[in-house]
């Protein structure tokens, strides 16, 4: 009678990249957009149709911004809500509505923006993950005050992503992943192409499922069989087992992925080369090795 | 030795899961023609299910069990409740794989159905069809208002108060007398004791057994349950505040339609009207299964203390009269009362049949919200003492058995104490006396044994 009653929310951030997806077209693979939203949109309705009680969030990571998909402000509901003319669970339905609807937004913004320009200014070839997560953390948060007494909200999030990593983004990305592991939020990551080191951390840090799928088309199965059932759940189930994780840092001087750099031994911030003076905690560093090496030779 | 059972009995609000496995196969396999009641089983079966389900919704022939199913021995309990609550209500069946592997396949229509439902196509659910505006549309909180005023009235009905009672009509009545929670004394309906544990529970609850009861008389009345049903799980998954439409129901969902409007548990503005809005009753028939402990519909009243006071803000004759029925009460002001939980109030009650946990959980369904707050609702020195007090009136504990006596010698006795000790059937003894009294199932043991040592002594 006292145990609290859980509410899930899944938090999606779907990459919608049009440069990657576009060289995806291109390469005519068959994985396209539209498979990719339309396995997406099975997930979401059902990780709704589990219970009633279920919530849903989707968040487009583009190229210079984030958007919310599902749900949308307010303001924008009061529209006459259609039925649906099929057999169809009406929710399930304006979900799937929404969906599409906001992603053709999305690509008719873009091609608006390319059109008006003369020369197509080169576009960055990575998505802003990392925006899109804190997006999600700050939902989650406002969704967490807004709970009634006596219900708690567990919440995970799930990263579908194509594009490759950009390190740029590594502090970013690093801060709100810890942040997330603070408020004991599961990242999830689907990564559609080549292996991504930073969700490979993210994933390890807060005890969520990294998966490259190795069968684009088979997607969907991907998806219900791996990221449906919930943290609480998993151990009952069979899950693919936890992939080696690649844990190198980016640099902060040149945002590179390396191996083997320099830290800082007052901020721990890492270089690739060595800097006397380090740029962030501004502290001075005097070249001595060598030199009483030389000293100590003398001597003996 | 006497013989007693305990001569109340205690309502049971069974849940859907059960409910549904009373039901015979043909009857679950009509069922699942629809995508809504699919939709609810679905919701309703163990969490693990629910997950093997999704699993291999989309595969079209028979998957080896060891594939669905993970063999963690951790949880290899949990797992076979999990399958075996889908065989139950008929969702997979079990078939061998080409291999002679065990292996799972689910029903055809339920999967059919199922993801009718969540991907679309197939026919369009019963009155989904986009209506002109409403006139007289009406929003959230006039239909709560209805929903609840409609529902106290069966409620008032059922205590015998004269408040707004004229609503209720045949169907209600019989409904009431056929499920035992009235009896017709002297001409009159009056409330019985399963009655005023059906008072306490939350409101949501109330309309699911209320429902239950009535779906048992609904083939009396020569409609077709899987209709009713399969309409009614349609009526949970509508929006709140929306209004649908009466075209293309058939003649029977018509007829249910007009005993749900009685109950409650839709609106509609007048009998032939071609739309009608869904209540929170019928919005929460499925999710109010799910056991909350929180009564949606209105917000709490009560305040417990830790010195048995309680108080309750409420105007309401209806709640003070229910709280009345196991509180002593102290002082009453135009909006609130207060009143003492002591042990004779409760043990009343407890005679009368109500549980401590129904006490329980009706001060907990309807705290206040600065109750809420605190963890646990309903403070421990009162939720403990309320259990003891019940406890004190079943201190007795009966049991049926057989007593032996006048035996001759002390060795006799002993010989047959003994014997009735090994085998386990010795309730009590007294030596002095040369008692002892064996449980009834042991008695033809006993009985047999001291018959063969008669005859062998003799």
């Amino acid at each position: 009678m006292e145990d609290k009653q859980n509410n899930s929310l899944l938090i999606i951030i779907l990459d919608t990249n049009p440069v990657w997806w576009g060289r995806k077209q291109l390469a005519n693979d068959q994985l396209t957009l539209s498979h990719c939203v339309d396995c997406v949109t099975v997930l979401a309705d059902s990780h709704l149709m589990l219970t009633h009680k279920n919530k849903l969030a989707v968040i487009a990571a583009h190229t210079d911004h984030s958007v919310f998909l599902y749900p949308r402000p307010q303001s924008e509901k009061s529209m006459a809500v259609k039925l649906p003319d099929d057999g169809q669970y009406e929710v399930f339905s304006q979900v799937e509505g929404q969906l599409r609807s906001q992603i053709q937004r999305l690509i008719a913004a873009d091609k608006v923006k390319i059109d008006d320009m003369y020369e197509v200014a080169e576009q960055p070839s990575d998505s802003l993950v990392a925006g899109a997560i804190s997006m999600a953390l700050c939902y989650t948060h406002r969704l967490e005050k807004e709970c009634p007494i006596g219900e708690t909200l567990s919440t995970r999030i799930l990263i579908i992503k194509g594009s490759n990593d950009c390190p740029s983004q590594y502090m970013n990305f690093m801060n709100a992943v810890f942040t997330a592991q603070k408020l004991n939020i599961v990242i999830d990551a689907c990564v559609l192409d080549s292996d991504s080191g930073l969700l490979q951390q993210a994933c390890d840090i807060t005890n969520g499922i990294y998966l490259k799928i190795p069968q684009p088309l088979g997607l969907l199965q991907y998806l219900t069989w791996v990221f449906l059932p919930d943290p609480n759940t998993r151990s009952k189930m069979a899950l693919p087992p936890r992939a080696q994780v690649d844990y190198r840092a980016a640099c902060f001087c040149h945002r590179h992925l390396i191996d083997i750099g320099y830290v800082c031994s007052v901020c721990l911030s890492i270089y690739c080369t060595f800097s006397p003076i380090c740029s962030t905690c501004q502290t001075t560093f005097k070249i001595v090795g060598p030199q009483k090496l030389m000293k100590k030779k003398k001597k003996l | 030795m006497a013989s007693n059972t305990s001569s109340m009995k205690k309502i049971v609000c069974k849940d859907l899961h059960s409910y549904l496995r009373t039901l015979p196969p043909t009857v679950l396999d009509r069922l699942y023609c629809h995508p809504a009641t699919c939709l609810a089983v679905f919701r309703d079966i163990p969490e693990l299910s629910r997950h093997y389900v999704m699993r291999i919704l989309y595969v079209e022939q028979a998957v080896a069990q060891a594939v669905v199913q993970h063999s963690n021995n951790k949880y290899f309990r949990e797992q076979f409740e999990a399958a075996a609550a889908l065989v139950e209500l008929r969702v997979w069946y079990e078939q061998p794989l080409p291999g002679g592997m065990p292996g799972w396949l689910l029903n055809h229509v339920f999967r059919t159905n199922l993801v009718t439902a969540l991907l679309g196509g197939g026919t369009s659910w019963i009155g989904s069809k986009d209506l002109t505006p409403d006139k007289y549309a009406k929003d959230i909180l006039f239909l709560d208002k209805y929903a609840l005023e409609r529902w106290e009235c069966v409620l008032h009905f059922m205590v015998g108060s004269n408040e707004g009672t004229d609503g209720v009509n045949k169907d209600i009545t019989d409904v009431l007398l056929h499920s035992g929670l009235m009896r017709v004394d002297d001409g009159e309906p009056s409330i019985t004791a399963e009655g005023f544990q059906f008072l306490l529970m939350d409101t949501s609850s109330q309309v699911w057994f209320f429902l239950l009861q009535y779906l048992d008389t609904v083939q009396s009345r020569g409609m077709d349950l899987v209709e009713c049903l399969a309409f009614l799980f349609q009526l949970s998954f509508s929006t709140l505040g929306k209004d649908y439409c009466t075209q293309g129901m058939s003649e029977n969902q018509l007829r249910f339609l007009q005993h749900l409007r009685e109950f409650g548990l839709v609106y509609q503005r007048k009998r032939k009207s071609h739309r009608y809005y869904p209540t929170r009753l019928a919005v929460n028939i499925v999710s109010g299964l799910s056991k909350s402990n929180i009564d949606t519909h209105r917000p709490g009243f009560i305040v417990v203390e830790t010195n048995y006071r309680v108080y309750a803000y409420t105007d309401s004759p209806l709640q003070v009269a229910l709280l009345a029925l196991f509180c002593e009460m102290l002082y009453r002001f135009p909006n609130m009362v207060a009143a003492n939980l002591s042990r004779s109030s409760v043990r009343e009650a407890l005679a009368r049949g109500i549980t401590a946990d129904q006490i329980l959980h009706f001060l907990q369904s309807h705290a206040h919200p600065e109750m809420l707050k605190k963890s646990p609702v309903v403070p421990p020195t009162i939720r403990d003492q309320v259990k003891l007090w019940e406890l004190e009136r079943d201190r007795f504990k009966f049991n049926d058995g057989v007593m032996y006596n006048q035996f001759l010698s002390q060795a006799d006795f002993e010989l047959l104490r003994n014997y009735a000790k090994d085998i386990g059937v010795l309730v009590w003894e007294m030596p002095e006396k040369r008692v002892l009294i064996v449980t009834k199932s042991g008695h033809d043991d006993v009985k047999k044994f001291w018959k063969r040592q008669k005859s062998s002594s003799s």
